[in-house]
């Protein structure tokens, strides 16, 4: 018996824990085989997939390393058969490479006849192999590079891929650090990204992930493809980009519903992509308009299904995901790592914030009771409307109003799902909405008023649960939500995460209606950030105390003079 | 022939020392009980073929292979130095350690010459592989063996070097229409022998023909595999991860069952519903749970109970084993597998009708599992600590071991998987556990165990995200408490759990209150209870109960309430036992017709109504198989002959066979009771002379007996002396002897 900081589980998950003064030695032992699932307090959450597990595989790694960290690291004996499925596991990959062959241009080839001829008989891959050119080698159809990848991957047999990657139309791209310099973690990242050719990024919201692609690109020093989530966003990566490289305004364009500029740098929307007339996309050119040497997949949790498909044609391009969340309520998880290609960076929301570059976060729910006549409406409404009618309940306006009261000098975000809500909202506490219909040249007017402290409340629809930079935003308050979504969740609380200047909390509250749905809802919301090490507060409206008094927000234990 | 050489195997086993004689005792025990009265019975019981078959079944390849030259001798008997010359390849050392082994058993008898016991010549049908003599098989060979051999056609020839080989006899391929078959030309040639309508033999000279300088076939010697050696430290590490494992994961199956039983078929085991069931519950394959069904079984901690004996239970020593540590834990399930007449690698092999076999199934029973278990295992022990072989040698090695038993070596590989799975062995090395548990039992593997796994934790770590981990196995009372409290999301070294709404309202339906569900977390916890956790056992707990459900046998209702206050104060009707739940009702836990009857007695005049709602109860313990006793289906092995047990048999035997020799002395019979003169003269003239006599005599419970006493006095109608047999000083009755007769001492060899 050890005092070993892990202890592996028989479902392959690992527990790592944090207290121990190994924890930090082991858990870069583990990252490069195992995904982090949960880092609550004590006890981090890490598994072994055949992903990871292939993943390692195609950085370096060997079976004995990883058989190694697990036996050296592990507080107690390892399960022989989990070791031997290991290292079976990762004995898979690499049975199948990807090349270019000089004469038939891309091939499957294989060190193992048995395994080909057990995928080239396999229904779901079959049809994107060409000819057999010899025992070990058959062709592939260029364009079939990522579904191909795909389904080897879902039948157990990765394939290598060295056919490697197009350079692309070179174009000068230089990060001037002249006012800034690029985090460790961050370069990290980008060199992490770099190394694999391909793979997503994951870092919380709020730790610069603008950043981490705007040096991708020089990295890559090649025409950039910017695939974002709204056109805000889109013009705030365009502002980020003049302002942290050498690339001025004249050659980043804008490829969204007003314009369609297309530059050496172009920044698109998903929503303009996918954009169809007469059941046809009609903005696919756009892949084709240029040699792109790397594109950039912000928000890549959000990828619609149809970029999905238009992404499998692009597997000879760099390609970079960007993300704070990757939990995709649709479970496609799997899809993006395959499709984009695996995790190449990931941290702990709680490690950056240890180190100051994200803001520590006081997250609060708050309980509201609803009145009678608010149970009773809840109580015979419609099951499909009940979340509804909890979550924008009237009574929680007053609560509302007090939580913003508590912090009258922080520049503060409302948060709702309900159009209606938020226009009551906006009523009663004299704040400027900004929801779907807002035009973008409003929104940028509002934002740009709120950045400059002019209005010091914003109520906002879930157009802002996404890429909106608001640095000031130091109170976010979530009225509703989409049902239980977690990752809006967590998006939601990176609104407020930027680092404040003179390195204060930030407050994030959910307030929501007792005994109801909304509770419930709630409860798997936190899930995320709880797993990501965030306690949440739970207090009672009743209880909520104002500024100066016991237990405020200004509240310290000793009197301050 | 020398002539004062032994003639029997009688004969021969009297002129043994006694050394000799109860080596063949320990040898071959099966002769030694009941003790043979005489060295003739004693020849004949070796002679009985199930004896023999047993102890030819126990040689190996090179002591059998000795044998057969003996067989094969053309004359009865050979002498040893033609046996030298017959397996040139053999060393010396070898061959007379064969030799021994032989006549120790007494399956080859005679010291100038080696004789083969007739029974023994019968048990070995082919030996070396060799048919029968031409003349035995009836078959006419051709005069010029060699030449008609010679002339054969080369498919021809191939026919009969494949019958030369390890198995005489061929099956006789089909032929349509008698068609001319390499097979059948040499059948009419002579050269085969039908021996039934379907299999042809080779006449034992043209084997040996073949086989020409080396008619014995290469010298079969011990196989010498590599010894496969690992760190004893990792080994026995890896042991114990194998062997946490197979602990938890039995464990949980058994909760599994425990709240939900799985039905037992009407051909006995587990169906493939139950099957599915636990194995997603457990999230392992089919198989696997196959495995844990059948190792839970084995070790007496599953079998068919509840009340209609239909369903598959945990037993009261699950209850037991629950409680113990890990290592006693693991021994019980090593020691129940290890002395199993179960195969479990025979869950899901079809069998001829295509019908897959099912866990726990009574097909899967094999009375010889436990046997070959343990030889296969005891080849590994032998090894040095840390050292085994590779599976495939070890069979190899079985095979020479015991060629005759070879078809029963086929589960070897599947046993030697399942010990891996426990962690007796690891790539192909027992562990010290493993060598404990052959050596020394449950008690052995136990100790091997102990201090490899972990100590259980009476403690849990609570996290923000409600999930509590438990960095250890668990005190049994806590994982009860747990089991109840949250759901289970992981388990292996450690045991992730996770409260929920559901989980903590089981709790409170359990019959927990909020307040002991707080203190129980701010006891079990070691970190500080998140603040979500106890909110949400104040969320759930404030919801509970506020719809109340009970279970009552009847009411009585009224619109009337005065009445109803008049029934439920008026005395006459307290046998009712009417509670008031509403106005406007009474309830009662009695029957619908006892209130009735209550209530007319009492002079009012109610009327029943239909019953509506059902009644639920949920059953008020938990449910357990009664169990059987662990190994019970196992036959126990045969009381091992100890040395004192073999001396005593064989001094018994010298003492008949010294009453065989003295039957040829003058006997005197008499009527039982009635001591005539000649007894009593043959006794004084024996006491006089001291000259042992042979008794027949009659105990006081009537069984009859002979024995040889050495009189030492005559007196009052007792004799007293000293029995050979017994080996101890008696006295007899002089009326309850039946014979008498004068041991010749000349005659005794």
């Amino acid at each position: 018996m050890s005092d070993g900081p892990l202890i592996v589980q028989s479902d392959k998950t690992l527990l790592l824990e944090v207290d121990n003064p190994l924890a930090r030695e082991c858990r870069a032992a583990i990252a490069p085989f195992a995904e982090l699932e949960r880092s609550p307090e004590h006890v981090h959450t890490y598994r072994v997939t055949p992903l990871a597990l292939w993943n390692a595989r195609a950085a370096g790694h060997d079976a004995e390393q990883v058989v190694d960290a697990l036996v050296r690291f592990s507080r107690y004996p390892v399960p022989h058969a989990l070791l031997v499925d290991i290292a079976d596991t990762m004995d898979r990959y690499g049975r199948l490479t990807l090349a270019n062959n000089p004469v038939h241009g891309l091939v499957l080839t294989t060190t193992d006849k048995a395994v080909l001829a057990e995928v080239v008989r396999s229904k779901k891959v079959a049809p994107m192999l060409g000819a057999r050119i010899d025992e070990d080698t058959v062709v592939v159809h260029p364009s079939e590079r990522g579904r191909l990848k795909q389904a080897l991957l879902k039948v157990g047999w990765p394939a290598e891929d060295l056919a490697g990657y197009v350079d692309g139309q070179a174009h000068p791209i230089e990060l001037d650090q002249s006012s800034w310099h690029l985090r460790d973690y961050q370069q990290e990242a980008v060199e992490g990204f770099w190394a694999g050719g391909s793979g997503v990024v994951v870092l919380p919201c709020g730790a610069g992930k603008t950043l981490v692609g705007a040096a991708a690109m020089a990295e890559a020093k090649a025409t950039t493809l910017i695939l974002v989530t709204n056109t805000v966003s889109g013009r705030q990566w365009k502002r980020e980009l003049i302002a942290r490289t050498s690339l001025t305004e004249e050659e980043i364009g804008e490829y969204s519903g007003e314009r369609k500029e297309i530059r050496p740098v172009t920044i698109a929307t998903y929503q303009v992509i996918t954009t169809r007339r007469k059941g046809e996309y009609r903005h696919l050119d756009l892949f084709d308009a240029q040699d792109w040497g790397l594109i950039v997949y912000d928000e890549v949790h959000l990828l619609p299904a149809p970029i999905f498909r238009l992404t499998a044609d692009l597997q000879s391009r760099r390609r970079l995901g960007l993300t704070a969340t990757l939990v995709r309520e649709d479970g496609r998880e799997d899809d993006v790592f395959s499709l984009i290609g695996p995790k190449r960076y990931d941290a702990p929301w709680k490690d950056i914030e240890s180190q100051g570059y994200i803001a520590p976060a006081e997250c609060v729910e708050v309980r509201v009771a609803l009145d009678d006549e608010e149970r009773m409406t809840y109580a015979v409404a419609e099951p499909e409307e009940r979340y509804r009618i909890a979550a924008t309940a009237h009574s929680k306006l007053a609560v509302i109003r007090r939580v913003l009261e508590r912090h009258p000098d922080e520049q503060k975000l409302v948060i709702g799902a309900y159009l209606d809500q938020l226009e009551e909202l906006g009523t009663a506490l004299d704040a400027p909405v900004i929801q779907g219909s807002t035009t973008n040249r409003e929104r940028e007017k509002l934002f740009d008023a709120f950045r400059a402290g002019e209005v010091k409340t914003l109520v906002v629809s879930k157009v802002a649960n996404f890429s909106i930079d608001l640095p000031e935003a130091a109170v976010a308050v979530q009225v509703s939500g989409t049902f239980g979504s977690r990752q809006e969740e967590a998006q939601r609380l990176g609104r407020v995460l930027r680092p404040k200047a003179d390195g204060r909390q930030a407050h994030f509250y959910t307030v929501v209606s007792r005994d109801t749905l909304d509770s419930e809802y709630a409860a798997h919301r936190q899930r995320f950030l709880a797993e990501q090490g965030y306690a949440y507060t739970i207090v009672d409206a009743a209880d909520l105390a104002g500024p100066g008094e016991v237990n405020g927000p200004d509240w310290v234990d000793e009197p301050a003079d | 022939m020398s002539p004062e050489a032994p003639a029997t195997l009688a004969a021969w086993l009297r002129t043994r020392s006694d050394e000799h004689l109860a080596a063949l005792l320990a040898a071959r025990p099966d002769v030694a009980r009941p003790a043979p009265s005489d060295v003739v019975a004693l020849a004949s019981r070796l002679a009985v073929p199930v004896s023999v078959d047993r102890a030819l079944d126990e040689l190996d390849a090179a002591t059998l292979q000795v044998l057969d030259v003996v067989l094969l001798a053309p004359t009865d008997g050979l002498p040893p130095d033609e046996l030298v010359a017959a397996l040139p390849g053999v060393p010396d050392d070898v061959l007379t350690a064969a030799v021994d082994r032989l006549t120790t058993r007494a399956l080859l008898w005679g010291d100038e010459v080696l004789h083969a016991p007739e029974p023994v010549r019968r048990a070995v049908r082919h030996p070396a592989g060799l048919g029968r003599r031409a003349a035995d098989l009836r078959v006419p060979l051709p005069a010029d063996l060699p030449v008609a051999v010679a002339e054969l056609a080369p498919e021809e020839r191939t026919v009969l070097e494949k019958l030369a080989g390890d198995r005489p006899v061929g099956h006789l391929p089909d032929s349509p229409n008698g068609a001319s078959t390499p097979a059948r030309r040499l059948l009419q040639r002579g050269l085969l022998a039908r021996i039934d309508a379907l299999n042809v033999e080779l006449p034992r000279e043209i084997g040996l023909l073949l086989r020409g300088t080396a008619p014995y076939g290469p010298p079969r010697r011990r196989p010498e595999p590599a010894v496969v050696t690992k760190d004893p430290a990792t080994l026995d590490r890896r042991a114990a991860g194998a062997a946490l494992e197979s602990v938890g994961r039995v464990g949980e199956l058994l909760v599994l069952l425990e709240e939900e039983p799985a039905g037992l078929l009407r051909s006995g085991g587990v169906g493939v519903r139950d099957q599915k069931r636990l194995a997603k519950a457990l999230h392992v394959a089919e198989p696997e749970v196959a495995w844990l069904l059948e190792l839970a079984f084995t070790a007496g901690l599953l079998d068919v109970g509840g009340p209609h004996r239909d369903e598959w239970l945990p037993t009261r020593a699950y209850d037991v084993w629950r409680e113990q540590d890990l290592a006693d834990r693991w021994a019980v399930l090593a020691a129940g597998w290890l002395e199993a007449v179960r195969l479990p690698s025979l869950v899901g092999v079809r069998d001829l009708a295509g019908k897959s076999t099912n866990p726990l199934s009574p097909e899967l029973v094999r009375h010889t599992a436990p046997a070959i278990r343990r030889s296969a295992l005891a080849v590994l022990a032998e090894q040095p600590a840390g050292s085994g072989l590779a599976p495939e040698d070890l069979t190899a090695l079985l095979r020479w071991r015991t060629p005759r038993r070879a078809d029963r070596l086929a589960p070897v590989p599947d046993m030697l998987t399942e010990a891996a799975r426990l962690g007796v062995l690891v790539s192909g090395v027992l562990s010290t556990a493993g060598r404990g548990l052959l050596a020394a039992g449950e008690d052995g593997a136990a100790d091997g165990m102990r201090g490899l796994l972990p100590e259980p934790v009476d403690h849990v770590l609570a996290q923000p995200d409600l999930s509590l981990v438990a960095p250890g196995p668990l005190v049994a009372e806590l994982a009860d408490t747990l089991a109840v409290v949250a759901d289970v999301e992981s388990s292996g070294g450690a045991t992730v759990f996770r409260v929920s709404e559901g989980s903590v309202r089981r709790t409170l339906d359990a019959g927990w209150s909020a307040t002991e569900l707080h203190d129980f977390f701010a006891r079990a916890s070691r970190t500080p209870v998140p603040q979500a956790l106890d909110y949400l056992i104040a969320d759930v707990a404030r919801q509970h109960g506020r719809l109340r459900v009970g279970a009552i046998e009847s009411y009585v209702r009224s619109d009337d309430h005065g009445l109803l206050s008049q029934v439920q104060n008026d005395r006459r009707t307290a046998s009712a036992e009417l509670r008031r739940l509403a106005p406007g009702v009474l309830v009662s836990g009695l029957g619908a017709d006892e209130v009735l009857t209550v209530l007319r007695e009492a002079g009012y005049a109610p009327a029943g109504e239909n019953p509506g709602g059902a009644v639920l109860t949920r059953p008020p313990a938990r449910p357990r198989a009664a169990g059987r006793r662990t190994g019970s289906e196992s036959h126990p092995p045969p009381r091992p002959l100890g040395p004192e047990e073999v001396a005593a048999t064989v001094r018994e035997i010298r003492a008949g066979d010294a009453a065989l020799a003295a039957r040829r002395g003058e006997a005197v019979r008499q009527v039982p009771g009635v001591t005539t003169a000649s007894t009593l003269e043959l006794l004084s003239r024996a006491v006089r002379e001291g000259v042992p006599v042979w008794l027949g005599y009659v105990d006081a419970q009537g069984s009859g007996s002979q024995r040889v006493v050495q009189p030492v006095s005559l007196a009052g109608g007792f004799l007293s002396g000293y029995d050979e047999r017994r080996g101890e000083n008696r006295t007899f009755a002089v009326h309850r002897i039946t014979s008498v007769a004068l041991v010749e001492t000349d005659d005794a060899g």
